[in-house]
């Protein structure tokens, strides 16, 4: 009877309950229907193409997986390999520090200097805008890692041009001791993304602080540094992260220019690359996951270490 | 994990038998479908889809969709098909990797169809058994080649020296080498590419030795002197310049296009026979196929006739009788063989050989002397390499530039090599 009457209860609790939540639902529908009807591409996207295949990746990296047979549960034995026996990773955690070290720097001193030329009110400023941005455009394809084969190979257009002061150079892109700097070269000519975002840093800054400076007979090397520079570090800072983020996961420039070997003698071995011929070439899904995980632990802590410094040397104007 | 793949197979072969039967009781669609990939140039597309034609007009209702690649972007292409079950039905397989996707049940076995559907007799019994991993056929040779020196006969005329002979010893090619660089008739032009970390030129010469890349049971099959005397004699040939220096070598991404006698910047390069037609194809000289020097005058020649490469049936496949159909015809049709000429290689089956040799063009013709020319130079067909061999041809290679761009002596250079293919070959 006790039974009955819960129950009764319970569906009368469940009748009394619905027409609320539905009216609940309702409501959030017509208030914000609109709007997840809008986000619905990107969720798709984010659960399907980002978020699902990183779960995935992340139970790969504990097993053995070659790509045909299902995979095999190994435990931390890759993460054990990753850490104790393997050379090639090693090999290729060097190539891509050095890799962020000299990019990342030159890339953004750079974009710097341009956005400020750009700056002091050149005629058709939209159009160099443009012009200077499209390298970031076409930079990852690989039609200009294929250009940019042919301009540093031996008898390409920079040993013609340095032909023409009697130097003889080698070949850039295939002596181990010279690769690595036509990489870092492609990168900095891709400076349009930070170079943009610094242009609109320089128009933050207002324009009575450096005439207050001026009046005082501060130099303009002066003004640059105690002015532009202190208040453009949250861009600055920003760049810098997202710019070593980008550097870490470069791929396309190494592999075309060295055809996917990472060579000559290792010398353009990209941790990406690496990642790459462990799963494809060798057949280490498995690893290659383990691999991958590992970077976004380096990302991750690089992107941390900026943070915590940040403090420090990024000055907000409040 | 494997019950339950078993079981969705099951489901699929299911699915595909209801979809046949409802496809049978409809008159507008009863096209069974075939997809295939291969590697290779746009010659050897246009090739293969004129056969595909052949096929299709002889077989109405089967409707096949070729795709191709080059080779470095081939096999991620294939890994990952066959990893999303996503196989296509017919597959284009390298006597390299086919252990690999034989032992990890991605090809169908084809023995069954031996007789009946493939009609494969008059094949050379080896070259069958070059495409049998434990036992059972997973693919079926679409040619024979040899690994061959392919040399620029202008360049060698204009630096006034002979083309190399089946006799020709390595010490007499480095001599060779040297001359046509010293002669200086082009700019930057060195005698010889630096075959150092050439796999397939290492194993020639290890062959002549008396020994191999890797043994029956996958193992290492040279030692630390070998490999050490290897990079002293290509040392030897960098001082004197009868090869091009380090980094011109580097330059070669081991494809046509990037060989040093490609690029315009050595008078050789080490390839396979069948490869003839693409070189010429993009070099204006004309050029000719050697058979790589000896060690010595009395010395056995390292060559062997190899399957160029192999068509394979997926696993995943929904009729593996129609693809061993198909490869049938591609390997036997002689309409089929006169459009494909040798570009794969020299034909398995002697009938085909046979009707096809008056048919061939002058680059055809010389593939073919070459390959059944070698004679005493050719040897046994070792057996298919392990697991790990690409790795380990990768090994070789970036071991060969330590050695070249001087990291390392010829010494430390060998004892490199052999730990790091030991090592490699044991992880399998």
């Amino acid at each position: 009877m006790a039974a009955v009457q819960d129950s009764a209860v319970a569906i009368g609790a469940g009748a009394r309950r619905r027409p609320a939540a539905q009216g609940r639902l309702a409501a959030l529908w017509t208030n914000h229907g609109a709007g997840y009807m809008f986000l619905l591409p990107w969720l798709v996207g984010f659960f399907g193409l980002t978020l699902g295949p990183a779960v995935a990746s992340l139970y790969l990296s504990f097993t053995s997986f070659d790509l045909i047979r299902s995979p095999e549960w190994v435990g931390a034995a890759n993460y054990v390999r990753i850490a104790t026996a393997d050379p090639k990773f090693a090999a290729s955690l060097k190539v891509t520090f050095l890799y962020v070290v000299l990019s990342v720097p030159f890339k953004l001193a750079f974009a710097l200097f341009v956005a400020i030329l750009l700056d002091r009110g050149v005629k058709g400023l939209t159009v160099y805008r443009a012009i200077f941005y499209l390298p970031s455009l076409l930079g990852g394809s690989v039609a200009i890692a294929v250009l940019w084969r042919q301009l540093f190979a031996g008898d390409g257009l920079i040993n013609s041009l340095l032909a023409q002061f009697g130097i003889e150079g080698p070949s850039w892109i295939s002596h181990p001791d010279y690769s690595i700097w036509t990489l870092v070269v492609l990168s900095v000519w891709q400076f349009g993304s930070p170079m943009i975002i610094f242009l609109a840093g320089l128009r933050q800054i207002p324009t009575d602080m450096y005439e207050a400076a001026s009046l005082d007979g501060a130099s303009k090397f002066r003004q640059f540094y105690k002015i532009t520079l202190p208040l453009l570090t949250p861009v600055i800072f920003f760049n810098a992260v997202v710019q070593t983020i980008e550097a870490f996961k470069a791929f396309t420039p190494a592999f075309i220019i060295s055809g996917g070997t990472g060579g000559p003698i290792n010398s353009t071995l990209f941790y990406t690359l690496y990642l790459y011929q462990e799963a494809f070439g060798n057949f280490r899904m498995g690893y290659a996951s383990a691999l991958a995980w590992i970077l976004v632990l380096i990302i991750g802590l690089f992107t941390a270490f900026s943070f915590l410094t940040s403090r420090y040397w990024v000055h907000y104007d409040d | 994990m494997t019950m339950r793949m078993t079981r969705r197979n099951v489901l699929a072969g299911g699915a595909a038998l209801l979809s046949y039967s409802m496809l049978a009781s409809s008159a507008l669609s009863q096209e069974a479908r075939l997809r295939m990939l291969w590697w290779g140039s746009q010659a050897r597309a246009d090739r293969t889809n004129k056969v595909n034609q052949l096929f299709q007009s002889e077989n109405p209702g089967v409707a096949i969709n070729g795709e191709f690649l080059g080779w470095s972007d081939y096999w991620p292409r294939l890994a990952t098909q066959v990893a999303g079950r996503n196989a296509p039905d017919i597959i284009q397989m390298d006597y390299r990797y086919i252990v690999e996707y034989a032992r990890r049940g991605a090809l169908a076995p084809l023995n069954d169809y031996l007789g009946s559907v493939l009609k494969v007799e008059d094949f050379d019994q080896v070259q069958i058994e070059g495409g049998s991993v434990d036992g059972k056929l997973y693919g079926i040779s679409l040619g024979a080649n040899s690994a061959t020196m392919l040399v620029n006969t202008v360049a060698f005329e204009e630096a006034g020296v002979e083309l190399p002979t089946p006799s020709t010893t390595w010490d007499e090619m480095a001599r060779i080498g040297a001359e046509i660089t010293k002669a200086g008739k082009r700019k930057g032009y060195f005698g010889l590419s630096d075959g150092s970390g050439v796999e397939p030129l290492l194993e020639n010469w290890l062959r002549q030795r008396g020994k191999a890349l890797f043994t029956a049971e996958g193992k290492i099959a040279y030692d630390a002197n070998d490999a050490a005397e290897w990079f002293s004699m290509w040392a030897a040939m960098r001082e004197a310049k009868a090869c091009v220096p380090p980094d011109i070598q580097a330059l070669d991404q081991f494809n046509v296009e990037t060989s040093p006698l490609s690029l315009g910047k050595a008078a050789t390069s080490y390839a396979h026979s069948n490869q003839l037609v693409a070189y010429q194809g993009i070099n204006k000289d004309k050029l000719a196929l050697r058979s790589h020097p000896l060690i010595g005058k009395d010395a056995k020649g390292g060559h062997y006739r190899k399957p160029s490469m192999f068509f394979s049936v997926s696993a995943q496949t929904k009729d593996p009788e129609l693809g061993a159909k198909y490869v049938n015809f591609f390997v036997t049709n002689p309409n089929a063989a006169e459009v494909l000429g040798v570009e794969r290689g020299v034909p398995e089956s002697k009938a085909v050989r046979e009707a096809l040799a008056p048919t061939l063009d002058e680059l055809g013709r010389a593939a073919l002397d070459y390959v059944s020319g070698l004679g005493p130079l050719a040897g046994l067909l070792p057996p298919p390499p392990p697991s790990g061999a690409g790795e380990a041809e990768l090994a070789l290679r970036t071991v060969a530039e330590q050695v070249g761009f001087g990291q390392l002596d010829v010494k430390q250079g060998g004892e490199t090599l052999v730990n790091e293919v030991t090592q490699i070959l044991s992880r399998g």
